[in-house]
């Protein structure tokens, strides 16, 4: 981040704000407006998190929809369970963001004497604000497989849906991959990027193969 | 794991009435959490009325033993000894604090989760190994497939579909012991 974003963030946050509801507890309304609201927490992350959790919940609707298909209701259950860890997860990076954020605000307010100590405790803060889109991208792969599977053997009418997952989740594993990449900053050889690309190919692999079956 | 882990509860309680010390243990141990669950969780007690309804709980279990009709009944009457001893600390306690109708409310659903929470766990075990392995790693520690995958040796591409198999197994055991209702009696 250069300095001018972080004087424009600098300015704006106000600590008086930084606090991470339960999402779950929003009226789907008010979530849409936190979104858009201030710059703070729900951001990018969560709004990742988020869309692993539709894509989840929309694979969940097709297994459970596929009486045809034995595995369907265990394929529901993995689905679900997914779903859950994703708005969890959308929770743990609004938490990480808003605590980056209050590490932008204060090294701006710091002597610049103390650059050196001021980035470091920035970078801890912002390292720590990658791990939860990290684990966004790896939940995105695997609703994606789930999403492959359910296109496969699930009834005709739902085929679409699958579809539709799979690209949701390709969506939200390339958002967390993007936020993996820049909190860690230009780190080619960090296996966690490694790790958090990967995952968003293998999404992007299933979208690409389902879509390209239903045109 | 004991010789006695595998025995089923009526086998144990068998066992226990012809005297064996080592099935005392494993009773306790196979049903120690389950009490303290009841207490703490289904019932909110502290730690300290817990342990004092553990102790009891045991006590008269080992003493009245004999008076259980169906030995393969043996969770359900620890269950009830259990709330019954659950619900006389509580008494105690109401002379102190009111609102006890509010606090029965709350804990109906949490006995409920307990209850389940304990026959998942006892269907579990009559699953094979792996199964019990796969679901504990997916479900309890949260690992993705490819994690999975990598530290079980199997292909990733494979561990949702397992995972599946295994709940449709787990399923089954869960209906075996208790079977769905069949049609209507009122």
């Amino acid at each position: 981040m250069n300095a001018k974003s972080r004087k424009v963030l600098a300015t704006t946050v106000d600590s008086s704000h930084l606090t991470t509801n339960d999402y779950l507890d929003l009226r789907f309304e008010e979530l849409l407006d936190r979104i858009s609201a201030d710059g703070l927490a729900p951001g990018g992350g969560s709004a990742a998190a988020f869309t692993v959790a539709f894509a989840a919940r929309l694979v969940a609707m097709v297994a459970r929809c596929s009486a045809i298909w034995k595995e369907a209701p265990g394929v529901a259950a993995q689905a679900t369970a997914i779903s859950d860890r994703a708005i969890a997860l959308a929770q743990s990076d609004g938490r990480a963001w808003d605590a980056a954020l209050l590490a932008l605000r204060d090294a701006e307010a710091a002597d610049t004497q103390d650059d050196a100590k001021r980035d470091f405790a920035l970078e801890r803060k912002l390292e720590a604000a990658a791990a939860a889109p990290l684990e966004i991208a790896s939940l995105a792969a695997d609703i994606a497989a789930l999403a492959a599977a359910a296109g496969e053997r699930c009834e005709a009418t739902y085929r679409a849906d699958a579809a539709a997952a799979a690209a949701l989740a390709a969506g939200g594993a390339a958002a967390a991959a993007h936020l993996v990449r820049v909190n860690l900053g230009i780190r080619p050889g960090d296996p966690r990027l490694a790790d958090a690309l990967s995952s968003e190919q293998a999404a992007r692999d299933v979208a690409d193969r389902l879509g390209g079956a239903a045109r | 794991m004991t010789r006695h882990s595998s025995l089923t509860d009526a086998e144990l309680v068998r066992a226990c009435r012809a005297g064996d010390s080592e099935a005392w243990n494993e009773l306790v141990e196979r049903y120690s959490r389950y009490v303290y669950a009841i207490a703490v969780r289904g019932f909110r007690l502290s730690d300290d009325d817990a342990e004092d309804v553990f102790q009891d709980v045991f006590t008269r279990i080992y003493l009245r033993l004999d008076s259980l009709r169906d030995d393969s009944a043996l969770r359900p009457w620890i269950a009830q000894l259990t709330r019954r001893r659950c619900l006389d600390a509580l008494a105690s306690k109401s002379r102190e604090t009111p609102a006890e109708d509010e606090l029965m409310y709350e804990e109906t659903s949490d006995l409920t989760d307990v209850e389940e929470a304990f026959a998942v766990r006892e269907a579990l075990a009559g699953l094979s190994e792996t199964c019990q392995e796969m679901l504990d790693r997916f479900f309890a520690r949260d690992q993705s497939y490819r994690t999975i995958g990598e530290e079980l040796d199997i292909p990733s591409g494979t561990i949702a579909s397992r995972i599946a198999r295994c709940l449709g197994r787990l399923r089954e055991q869960l209906e075996g012991r208790n079977p769905p209702a069949e049609g209507s009696r009122g």
